[in-house]
């Protein structure tokens, strides 16, 4: 009973960690049609920013409330200056987010002597269930994942900051001649999705502990989620991401450990050459 | 889990332990100066062999080295050294200088290693300079930077032998640096390579000498002793790269032998980020003994993991010294460790080599997982074997390292073992007490290397 529960929620832990990360990346693929591949340091600066304020402050809370907005403003400073020059070319802007990321990452590494740091969750300790340890965090995370997944559904579907994205992703053109903005919809979009990553980064962090390729091993995994689920709507990538992250937390209890990853992403290869555009194929 | 006692990470240097007063060298300095050194040893021994892919990669950023033009300004500076009367050796040394080439990465990720390693060698070279030099000769060490690549390292020991022209090369951090520069110093460069690492074992190229542990060093004491002391049913976990496959194939060859039982073995990709299955499986298994070769930086969530799921049997692996509590926190109390050195495990005067080197360059970290004892004892036996060869000539000199030996190795004698290319060692197992510290549990002797035959 014991390994059984366990394995429930080492499974759903894996998921909604992956859900949480791919959640930004999602948002700006799909209502920007920009593959962000410095999306993973912007999870690790999320992380930073939880560790940071745990080192000053005493606690990672305050990093994870900052953590949106610090990286947020970085994602919309790096939009104007960097990644808008780059709309329409999309390998010249898959280069210059590898960039970014690369500068960023390699920031973070000559800053660190020894290369990994922990950061002790909010709520700390234990709890048992039917004889199973488990963390808390790790449930906080479970919990954690559908309201946020359900709080960007919202801002995108119901307020008017999501009608004027859905408007600029849909018909720029018409959406610029009805009086909105495009460039500074990019902005806030790419903003968002960078927020997102930030407050990701900061609450995974407890779990997985901080490291400079922290962000960067999930970017591949969010990207297969991403064209596994389907670009263009906001469900495509979270749904991508549940295909994905449920076989590497099932698999392990009947396979070495090394092989769930390589069997989810031929499964993927095979599922999107029949579904070009993913399981939720095109549906915006 | 309240008590976290990891170091500062965005400090970026591990100097704010203060000096210590005494001159001596406080448990907890040792502690927070060796923890960059497991964590660079994590990662350094971790990419190894996995790493053979970036080289292809690394292959075109041929000038990432700084290479020896750092040298000149480190080199020894051999007239200089000072109370040499006072030492055995008698007069100062005189005449061409003995270059010792020093390969390490001073700089990219495994840069805290290299920081090490350089002051260990400038330390040795100035120690052996005091003591009269090799053959009355001054020893002069040129630092070659391999920058944690691949490619640099290659370049690096291109410019150590083909420029510099030394006579022999100590060093390397990750396996795959050792790869890409054998064949340019020991076979194109007809000079002699010592490798001073432990590592997985198998290098037995014409003139490489291996100064550090092999793997059945570590694991002849300390499987039997796991067997007889912690339990029979054994769960062994690693990253998966050559060095945990190799140490866990012969730790599960040992367990079987001893009338144990293996009752899992998994490993986790090296780029994963999360081990959470791993961790629960360790748990499932109901073994008493879990053997970790996990590397950071994921060794820190398995480690803490286990303890957090409610593991209660005994940690225990090949990478564990005085860095582990720093690294994972109260969860490596209990862990059982084996070494060829462990500051509490060593005589005074084996103490005061890491006292001294300390009081020298404070950021140093001699303890096992950085290599410092076997750069230090690297040294010694170059300079044993070249006072038995007379000469630096690279075939006497190798000859003669065959068997060279140093009474005076941190932690006890040690001695080349003939026809191994691999060095005899004293062995320790120790526990990691919850201050931090290890307690040496059993003086397993000295362990004869299995290399090479």
């Amino acid at each position: 009973m014991e390994s059984e529960i366990r394995l429930v929620f080492d499974t759903l832990s894996l998921t909604s960690i992956l859900v949480l990360l791919v959640l930004g990346m999602g948002v700006i693929v799909s209502m920007m049609g920009v593959f962000n591949l410095a999306h993973g340091e912007f999870v690790l600066l999320g992380a930073g920013c939880a560790l940071l304020s745990d080192r000053w402050l005493d606690s990672a809370v305050w990093g994870m409330v900052l953590a949106p907005i610090v990286v947020g403003l970085i994602g919309v400073v790096l939009e104007r200056t960097v990644v808008r020059r780059f709309y329409g070319r999309q390998e010249a802007s898959l280069l210059a987010t590898f960039a970014i990321g690369l500068i960023i990452r390699e920031l973070v590494r000559s800053r660190m002597t020894i290369q990994v740091a922990t950061v002790p969750p909010p709520i700390e300790s234990t709890f048992t269930f039917l004889g199973a340890q488990l963390t808390w965090w790790r449930l906080i995370l479970i919990v954690a994942t559908p309201i946020l997944l359900t709080v960007c559904l919202v801002v995108l579907r119901k307020t008017s900051l999501g009608l004027t994205i859905r408007a600029t992703l849909d018909n720029p053109n018409l959406a610029e001649s009805t009086g909105i903005s495009t460039s500074r919809t990019y902005s806030l979009t790419f903003g968002f999705g960078a927020a997102l990553a930030g407050l990701a980064g900061a609450l995974i962090v407890p779990v997985l502990n901080f490291f400079p390729d922290l962000g960067v091993r999930f970017v591949i995994r969010s990207f297969i989620s991403v064209l596994l689920g389907g670009v263009g709507s906001f469900a495509g990538p979270v749904v991508g991401a549940t295909a994905t992250g449920l076989p590497t937390g099932l698999l392990p209890n009947w396979l070495s450990g090394v092989w769930p990853e390589v069997i989810v992403i031929c499964a993927a290869i095979v599922v999107v050459r029949f579904r070009r555009n993913g399981l939720l194929g095109g549906s915006r | 889990m309240s008590n976290h006692q990891d170091p500062d990470q965005h400090d970026s240097e591990p100097s704010n332990v203060d000096p210590d007063a005494h001159g001596g060298l406080s448990r907890r300095n040792l502690l927070i100066r060796g923890a960059g050194v497991a964590a660079a040893f994590g990662f350094g021994s971790s990419i190894l062999a996995a790493c053979g892919s970036d080289d292809e990669e690394a292959g075109s950023s041929t000038s990432a080295a700084p290479a020896a033009d750092t040298a000149a300004d480190d080199t020894a500076a051999p007239g200089t050294t000072p109370d040499a009367g006072t030492a055995a050796g008698g007069g100062a040394p005189s005449g061409d200088p003995i270059k010792v080439g020093v390969l390490t990465d001073v700089t990219g990720a495994f840069s805290v290693v290299g920081a090490s390693n350089v002051a260990v060698a400038q330390f040795a070279a100035n120690k052996i300079n005091a003591e009269g030099g090799i053959l009355g000769r001054p020893v002069e060490i040129v630092v070659g930077d391999g920058a944690s690549d691949a490619a640099a390292g290659a370049t690096a020991a291109r410019t150590l032998v083909e420029s510099d022209q030394v006579d022999v090369v100590i060093g390397g951090v990750a396996s795959f640096t050792r790869e890409a520069v054998k064949g340019i110093i020991a076979e194109r460069g007809d000079t002699l390579y010592i490798w001073p690492a432990s590592y997985e074992g198998g290098e037995c190229t014409p003139n490489v000498y291996s100064t550090g542990a092999a793997p059945n060093q570590q694991l002849d004491p300390l499987v039997p002793w796991l067997l007889e002391n912690k339990g029979t049913t054994f769960f062994l976990a690693g990253a998966d790269y050559i060095y945990p496959r190799n140490v866990l194939a012969y730790v599960r060859e040992l367990v079987e032998a001893g009338g144990g039982t293996v009752v899992g073995e998994e490993y986790y990709p090296l780029d994963a980020t999360d081990v959470a299955t791993l961790i629960s499986q360790s748990i499932d298994s109901g073994a008493d003994i879990v053997f970790s070769v996990a590397v950071l930086p994921l060794s820190v969530q398995f480690h803490q993991g286990l303890r957090d799921g409610g593991f209660e049997g005994t940690i225990a692996g090949t990478l564990f010294d005085e860095t582990a509590t720093v690294l994972f926190g109260e969860a490596a109390t209990g862990m059982i460790c084996c070494q060829d050195y462990l500051y509490t495990a060593v005589d005074a005067a084996s103490q005061k080599v890491a006292d001294d080197i300390i009081a020298e360059s404070p950021d140093t970290l001699f303890t096992s997982t950085i290599n410092s004892p076997a750069w230090y004892r690297s040294f010694y036996l170059y300079k044993a074997a070249v006072e038995a060869a007379g000469t630096t000539a690279t075939a006497e000199v190798g000859a003669a390292f065959d068997s060279a030996s140093f009474p005076d190795n941190p932690g006890g004698a040690a001695a080349m073992k003939p026809g191994t290319r691999h060095c005899s060692l004293p062995i320790y197992i120790g526990e990691v007490l919850a201050d931090g510290s290890v307690k040496v549990l059993v003086d397993a002797g000295v362990i004869d290397p299995v290399e090479c035959g």
